[in-house]
C-alpha cells in the first residue's frame, strides 16, 4: 500500500486523472471481454440445441420423469401434511432431482458423521506406542490415499458387497445386523399400537431434558437433568413403552423389518467412509504433533496418563486447530458422493445424467447441479466456520 | 541377537499394559490375515488372467500390429521419469541396488507374463530411465534444458502415439499420457488464475476467485461429462476426439487447485522482494516473471508433484466419457464370462498397480520437498 501512495503523490495531477481513467478502461475492457465469453458461449450453446429443435427453458422440470429410480424419497402432501414418500416414475423431474439430492445427503452425512470418528482414532493410532497399532495406520493411510477413490468403490462393491451371502442365508451378526448381497439390514425403530398418551408424554419429556442437558451450562444443573431424564424414561417404560426394537429378520428376497441400506448404498458409504478417514487421520495427526511437546510433558509431571492427557488434554484443543482443514474434507466428501454412478447408486450427478439424457436438457441441469454443489459447499463451510468461531470465541473469553 | 529382538518386542510391543493387550488382539488377527492372503495368492489364485489381458490393460484396444509406438511412449516416458529425477535426487549406491532390481525384475515380470521379447523391452526401458537418471544428474544438466526436454518427450509420444486415432487409446497409457498432459496443461492456466487473484485490478481478482470458488466445490465428474458434452455443441462442423474433450475438462478443473497452491507460493514471497523490484522501476510483467515466479514456484514444487496424484487418481473418471482408462480395462476383462471368478486377482492388480505408481508420486513429491529446504537453509 505504502509504494501505492508514494507512486501516487509524486506524479502531477494531469497524468493521475490519466492513470486512474486507464485503471477504469482496464476494468471495464476485462469485464467485458469475460462477459461477451460467457454470452457468446451462452449464445452458441443455446444456437446449437435450438438447431436440435431444444428451447432453453426449465419448463421440463414440472415433466413426468417416467423413470424409476432404485431408492430415494421427495416431498409430498398428503392431505395438508408435508410427508416424504419414495420416488416413482409418475413423479416430475424436479422430484427425481430432489431424490438424487436426498441420497447423496444420506451419504455424505452419515460419512461425515462416521469419517470423524474413526479418522481421528486412526490418527491417534498413527501416533500409538504401540509399534504394531502405529505401522498397521501408516500402512492403511498411504494405502488408501494413494490410489484412487473410484478403484475402492468398485472394489467394496464388486469384491465386498456383491460378495456377501445371498439374502435367504444372511450373515447374521450381533443379533441385530444382517448383511446379504440384497443389502444391509439395521435394527430399526417400531411404533406400538398399545401405548397411551401418558407414556409419549413421558418420553416428549425425556428428550427435552436430555436437549437441555446437552445445550445447558453447569454440571450440577446438568446431572440434576440428565436424573430426571432417567426416571422420566423409567416412568415411560412403567407406563407401557411406546417404541420397541423391529429386528430384521431375512427372508427368500431380503429382509423384513428393520432399517435397510441397499448394497450400492452400503458399498459407497464404506468406500468414502475408509477414503475419508484416512485424509482425517492425517489431518486429525498432523494437529496432534504441531501442539508444542510442553502439553505433554506439562501433563505427565502432573501424573497424568497418556490416554488421559489424550482425552483431556490433547484433543480439545486438537479440535480446534483441525476444523478448516475438516471442513475441506467434507466438502471434498460430499463431492465424491458423485462417483456413485460408478456403481448405479442414483445420486444427484446420476439422476442429473438419466433426466438429461431422457430429455436432451443438458444446459439446464448443469446449472441446477451446479448451483445445488456451491451450495452444500457453502453451507458445510458456514456450518463448520460457525463451529469453529463459538469455539475459539469461548476460549478468548 | 535375541537379548536385542526381546529387548525390541518389549519395548515396541509390551511397554505397557494397554499395548500388551491390544498387541495381543493384533498378532494373531494379522498372522491369520497373512496367512489367508498367501494362501489365497500363492495356492488358490489363478495369475494367468492378468497375464493372458496384460496387452488389454496396459494399452486397452491398441491395435496389435501398432504396438512399438506404445514401447516407444514406454521408452519415452521412462527416460522423462529418470531425468526429473536426476535433477533432484542423487543416485547413491542404495537407491541404484534399488532400481537394478527394479529393472530386472521388471523384465522377468513382463517376460513371464508376455513373452521374453516384450520382457527385454520393458527391461531395456527401465535401463534407458536409469541412464537418464546418472546423466542428467552427472552432467549436471541445466534444469531448463532438461525441463525442455521432457516438454519434447510429451510432444514426441503424442505425436507417436495418435497415426490409429484418440479412440483406440487404453490401459494403463492412456492414465498415464492422461495425466502427463493435463499436469502440464494446468500450469501456465494455473499461474495465470493465480496472479489474477491476486491481481490489483478489482475486476480481474474477482473473476478469477469466482473461477477457481467454482471448481473448487463442484465434482470433478461433473465438469468432465459437461465439457464432454458441450463441445460438440459449440463446434458442430468438427469432431474433436473424447481424449482431448475430457483432457480439457481435467485441465480446467485442476487449474483452479493449481491456482490455489500457486497463491501460497506467492504469499511465502516476503514483501520486500516485490518492493526492492518496484523500487529498481521494473515493470509488473518483469516482476512477476523474474522476481516473484521463480520464487513462489520453487516453494510449492513439491505440492504440485503431489497434485499429479489426485489427477493421476481422477483419471479413472474417464468412464464416465466412454474411454477405457486402466480400472475400465479390468473391468472389461471381468466382464468377460470367461473371467467371472477372478474378481479378486484383477482387483489386487490394479490396486498393487495403483499402489506403486502413486507410492512413487508421493515418494517424488516428499524427497522434492525435502531436497528444496535444504537447499533455503
Amino acid at each position: 500500500m505504502s509504494t501505492e501512495i508514494a507512486e501516487y503523490h509524486s506524479i502531477p495531477p494531469a497524468r493521475r486523472g490519466l492513470l486512474i481513467a486507464s485503471r477504469w478502461l482496464l476494468q471495464a475492457a476485462i469485464v467485458i471481454a469475460v462477459a461477451g465469453l460467457v454470452i457468446w458461449l451462452g449464445l452458441a450453446v443455446r444456437e446449437a440445441l435450438a438447431r436440435k429443435g431444444i428451447q432453453f427453458s426449465f419448463g421440463y422440470l414440472g415433466n413426468v420423469a417416467n423413470f424409476s429410480l432404485s431408492e430415494g424419497f421427495v416431498p409430498s402432501f398428503e392431505g395438508n401434511w408435508p410427508i416424504l414418500e419414495p420416488f416413482s416414475p409418475s413423479n416430475s423431474n424436479l422430484q427425481a432431482l430432489f431424490a438424487g439430492l436426498w441420497n447423496s445427503l444420506k451419504v455424505a452425512l452419515s460419512a461425515i458423521v462416521l469419517c470423524t470418528m474413526f479418522g481421528t482414532l486412526v490418527g491417534i493410532g498413527r501416533l500409538s506406542t504401540n509399534w504394531l497399532v502405529r505401522n498397521l495406520c501408516f500402512g492403511l493411510v498411504e494405502a488408501i490415499r494413494n490410489t484412487p477413490l473410484l478403484i475402492q468403490i468398485v472394489f467394496w462393491y464388486f469384491a465386498v458387497v456383491l460378495r456377501f451371502p445371498p439374502a435367504n442365508a444372511a450373515s447374521n451378526w450381533f443379533g441385530g445386523l444382517l448383511a446379504s448381497r440384497s443389502g444391509v439390514f439395521l435394527p430399526g425403530l417400531a411404533i406400538s399400537e398399545r401405548a397411551g398418551v401418558a407414556s409419549w408424554g413421558l418420553l416428549a419429556v425425556t428428550f427435552a431434558l436430555v436437549v437441555g442437558c446437552v445445550v445447558l451450562r453447569g454440571l450440577r444443573l446438568r446431572l440434576i437433568l440428565l436424573a430426571a431424564a432417567v426416571a422420566a424414561l423409567i416412568g415411560a417404560g412403567f407406563v407401557g413403552f411406546p417404541l420397541g426394537l423391529d429386528l430384521p429378520v431375512a427372508t427368500r428376497f431380503g429382509a423384513r423389518g428393520g432399517f435397510s441400506i441397499s448394497p450400492e448404498m452400503t458399498a459407497l458409504l464404506l468406500a468414502i467412509v475408509v477414503n475419508s478417514s484416512a485424509y482425517v487421520a492425517e489431518i486429525v495427526r498432523g494437529a496432534i504433533e504441531a501442539l508444542p511437546k510442553g502439553q505433554w510433558e506439562a501433563s505427565a509431571s502432573l501424573g497424568l496418563s497418556r490416554s488421559h492427557t489424550l482425552r483431556d488434554i490433547i484433543l480439545p484443543q486438537v479440535f480446534r486447530i483441525v476444523l478448516p482443514s475438516l471442513a475441506n474434507r467434507y466438502i471434498s466428501l460430499t463431492k465424491d458422493t458423485s462417483l456413485g454412478i460408478a456403481i448405479g447408486f442414483p445420486d444427484l450427478f446420476n439422476v442429473y445424467g438419466t433426466v438429461s439424457n431422457q430429455t436432451g436438457r443438458n444446459l439446464e441441469g448443469v446449472v441446477i447441479v451446479m448451483l445445488t454443489y456451491l451450495a452444500l459447499s457453502w453451507i458445510i463451510s458456514a456450518c463448520v466456520n460457525g463451529i469453529n468461531a463459538r469455539m475459539n470465541g469461548r476460549r478468548a473469553r | 541377537m535375541t537379548t536385542l529382538a526381546l529387548r525390541w518386542v518389549h519395548r515396541n510391543l509390551f511397554a505397557k499394559p494397554f499395548d500388551a493387550a491390544l498387541s495381543l488382539v493384533i498378532i494373531p488377527m494379522l498372522a491369520w490375515a497373512v496367512y489367508a492372503f498367501a494362501h489365497w495368492a500363492l495356492v488358490e489364485a489363478h495369475w494367468q488372467v492378468v497375464g493372458g489381458s496384460f496387452k488389454v490393460l496396459m494399452t486397452g484396444i491398441y491395435p496389435a500390429d501398432q504396438l512399438w509406438r506404445a514401447w516407444f511412449s514406454v521408452a519415452t516416458l521412462c527416460a522423462m521419469f529418470g531425468a526429473g529425477l536426476g535433477l533432484s535426487v542423487r543416485p547413491g549406491r542404495a537407491a541404484s541396488t534399488v532400481v537394478a532390481l527394479g529393472v530386472a525384475l521388471t523384465g522377468v515380470m513382463v517376460a513371464v507374463a508376455i513373452d521374453v521379447h516384450s520382457g527385454m523391452l520393458a527391461a531395456g526401458s527401465a535401463a534407458l530411465g536409469v541412464a537418464a537418471w546418472c546423466g542428467v544428474h552427472h552432467l549436471a544438466a541445466d534444469q531448463r534444458i532438461v525441463l525442455s526436454g521432457l516438454l519434447a518427450g510429451v510432444v514426441a509420444i503424442f505425436v507417436v502415439l495418435s497415426p490409429p486415432g484418440f479412440e483406440v487409446w487404453g490401459g494403463l497409457l492412456l492414465s498415464v499420457v492422461l495425466t502427463i498432459a493435463v499436469s502440464i496443461l494446468t500450469l501456465p492456466f494455473g499461474i495465470l488464475l493465480a496472479l489474477g487473484r491476486q491481481s490489483r485490478i478489482t475486476s480481474l481478482r474477482v473473476i478469477s476467485t469466482a473461477y477457481i470458488e467454482t471448481m473448487r466445490s463442484v465434482p470433478l465428474i461433473l465438469v468432465v461429462y459437461w465439457i464432454w458434452i458441450i463441445v460438440p455443441l459449440l463446434a458442430p462442423d468438427t469432431s474433436v476426439p473424447g481424449l482431448l474433450r475430457g483432457m480439457a475438462g481435467f485441465a480446467l478443473f485442476f487449474a483452479a487447485y493449481v491456482a490455489e497452491y500457486v497463491r501460497s507460493g506467492l504469499q511465502a514471497v516476503p514483501k520486500g522482494q516485490i518492493e526492492a523490484a518496484r523500487s529498481l522501476a521494473m515493470s509488473s510483467w518483469t516482476l512477476n516473471v523474474d522476481i516473484v515466479l521463480p520464487q513462489a514456484l520453487r516453494v510449492v514444487v513439491p505440492s504440485l508433484v503431489g497434485q499429479i496424484l489426485d489427477i493421476f487418481n481422477g483419471a479413472t473418471l474417464v468412464f464416465i466419457i466412454g474411454l477405457t482408462d486402466f480400472l475400465r480395462a479390468g473391468q472389461m476383462i471381468l466382464a468377460d464370462p470367461q473371467n467371472s471368478g477372478r474378481t479378486y486377482e484383477i482387483y489386487v492388480f490394479l490396486f498393487a498397480v495403483y499402489l506403486a505408481i502413486g507410492g512413487a508420486i508421493t515418494y517424488a513429491s516428499r524427497r522434492l520437498e525435502a531436497h528444496l529446504a535444504r537447499g533455503s537453509r
